[in-house]
């Protein structure tokens, strides 16, 4: 199977100044990739190439096996902005009809389907519209079609907590109905659920892409058991991965680093009365990443 | 109508219906002052030359014969304020082809549609075309009947003549904003580029009577192919009127190549 998307040193220069250099990574059909990153690190940029808004300086971009500039590929692609601006008198359900005209028509009560379950009143102005409103007017766009591939720049801005969730479950559908997704995020926590891969763009470069499920595999992890009479300490000391060891009496606790089964074996030798495990910290994996140019910088100067 | 066509023309509704009563109102209204000039050739002929130094009525197109039908619709319909206003009309109705949407960030989306960027250029001068042809067509009816009921004595093609020049000027206007909107997307420089160009058209236009040096100058004028066949004596000035439309189809051409090959929203 082709490549969904395809980049070879895509580059792009405002001026001089830099907004994006020598991308290369490809997007597979099916997966969802999460591009992630801080603000102004060429997210948009990237995402705007690839849907021909603004041309490369250098590099290619193909979507979908064709070049960006192909209008017929955006017609299977759908859009939400990262600025999404909608103005004007014309009420948002006229707006996303006239949008799924262009679009060759959608399937008859999608549009009211989704802006139920977004619970997105379509019957305001468009001029007067929240930003979270407008948000899910953006989403309502975006998936309306049902596109083989979802750009979604910053999809979860302006929403709040539980439409949140209904997006997430959205993006979960189209995976599971075999589609392709893009969305970008300057957090970690919002796509690290739903995606399979991310990858990390900073300064304009990307500096890293890395499988979800890996990136978990390596998380530091803490963890703490409690045992229903006390332990002795030799019996976790020096065990592969295990950090931070602390044991008062008798409970346990460490930080893990990659697969806990070393531990979870000591531990299977006591009776286990409770134990915690926090989720992996990927948001300190990431920052390190993030970090990274900031601790060269020190470096030197 | 293609969607994008009929989309524009209902984002423009109400530009197209404030400046079509504005316009109406305007040409009405000075159209119903005709009884009173025509009852006192004498005193208003000697008011308008008493009334504006030389050098200004030249700038008006003379106000020669102003107490006959067509030299009263000539200085006051076609001369120089209708044309100004509906040239304003036309920059600011282009300016919304491309420069105003791009400025606002409504066009970003518009431009991930499965949509041809040349199409979507075309698509927005048509709307532009039909919009101002609209307005043109009600004004057109309202000097026709007005006029006809004060007795003005102009033959209805004659002032057809004379108001398709108008639609063609303003529609020369309205693309060169449109073409500099969609060239740099810029509404500002858009709207100074045809302010000044329609100013300066007009004044050596004027000017060109006297002024030898004007003559060649105001070959490059909009107005010298809009009044010089005289249409509200002579009819139709087919050649003139086709240099209009070629600039335009120009300015279409310039406004696809230039947008189609541009970043957007940078």
């Amino acid at each position: 199977m082709t490549a969904v998307v395809e980049t070879e040193g895509l580059t792009k220069f405002y001026g001089k100044r830099r907004g994006l250099e020598d991308l290369t990574f490809e997007i597979r059909p099916g997966e969802v990739f999460g591009y992630l990153g801080p603000n102004g690190a060429g997210k948009t940029t990237t995402i705007r190439l690839l849907l021909d808004v603004i041309r490369p300086t250098r590099g290619v971009a193909r979507v979908l096996g064709a070049e960006p500039r192909d209008a017929a590929v955006r017609g299977r692609i759908g859009y939400l902005p990262g600025e999404l601006a909608l103005e004007g008198r014309e009420k948002a359900s006229e707006y996303l009809r006239f949008l799924a005209g262009v679009r060759g028509g959608v399937a008859k009560g999608r549009i009211e389907a989704l802006g139920e379950r977004l619970e997105a009143d379509l019957s305001v102005k468009m001029g007067q519209l929240s930003k979270g409103n407008k948000q899910k007017v953006g989403l309502i766009q975006a998936f309306m079609h049902e596109p083989e591939f979802l750009i979604l720049d910053e999809p979860t801005s302006g929403l709040d907590p539980l439409v949140q969730q209904e997006f997430l479950a959205m993006v979960r559908e189209a995976r599971t109905a075999g589609r392709t997704v893009l969305m970008s995020s300057h957090v970690l926590a919002e796509v690290e659920h739903v995606s399979d891969r991310v990858g990390i763009v900073r300064g304009g470069r990307l500096v890293a892409v890395e499988d979800v499920a890996a990136l978990r595999e390596k998380a530091v992890r803490r963890v703490e058991f409690h045992f229903d009479a006390p332990v002795p300490e030799e019996a976790f000391r020096g065990l592969p991965g295990v950090r931070d060891l602390k044991v008062e009496g008798t409970s346990v606790s460490c930080t893990i680093d990659g697969r806990p089964d070393a531990l979870i074996k000591v531990a299977a030798r006591f009776t286990v009365v409770h134990m915690v495990s926090a989720e992996p910290d990927l948001e300190e994996i990431f920052l390190t990443y993030y970090s990274e140019d900031v601790h060269h910088a020190h470096v030197g100067a | 109508m293609p969607m994008l066509v009929r989309k524009s023309l209902r984002d423009y509704r109400r530009a197209l219906i404030g400046w079509t009563i504005g316009i109406c109102v305007f040409v009405g209204m000075y159209t119903s002052f005709f009884p009173q000039m025509h009852q006192n050739p004498d005193f208003y002929n000697q008011a308008a030359i008493a009334k504006y130094p030389d050098s200004l009525r030249k700038l008006m197109g003379g106000l020669e014969n102003i107490a006959s039908g067509t030299g009263f619709l000539q200085a006051v319909v076609y001369q120089l304020f209708v044309p100004m206003l509906f040239i304003m009309c036309a920059v600011i109705l282009g300016n919304k082809a491309i420069a105003a949407p791009e400025e606002s960030g409504t066009l970003e989306l518009t431009l991930t549609l499965p949509l041809d960027r040349k199409r979507l250029v075309v698509e927005r001068f048509a709307a532009l075309a039909l919009g101002l042809l609209g307005i043109a067509v009600a004004s057109l009816a309202v000097v026709t009947i007005l006029g006809s009921s004060v007795d003005l004595g102009v033959a209805f093609d004659r002032i057809l003549a004379a108001h398709t020049g108008l639609y063609l000027l303003v529609l020369f206007f309205g693309t060169l904003a449109l073409a500099v909107g969609a060239a740099t997307g810029r509404k500002a420089l858009a709207m100074s580029v045809a302010g000044v160009y329609a100013v300066a058209g007009y004044v050596v236009n004027a000017l060109a009577a006297d002024i030898e040096a004007m003559r060649w100058l105001n070959r490059l004028s909009p107005f010298y192919y809009y009044s010089e066949g005289n249409p509200l004596v002579n009819g139709f000035p087919t050649g003139d009127y086709l240099v209009l439309l070629a600039g335009t189809a120009v300015l279409v051409l310039t406004a696809v190549l230039a947008f189609d090959r541009r970043d957007v929203g940078v």
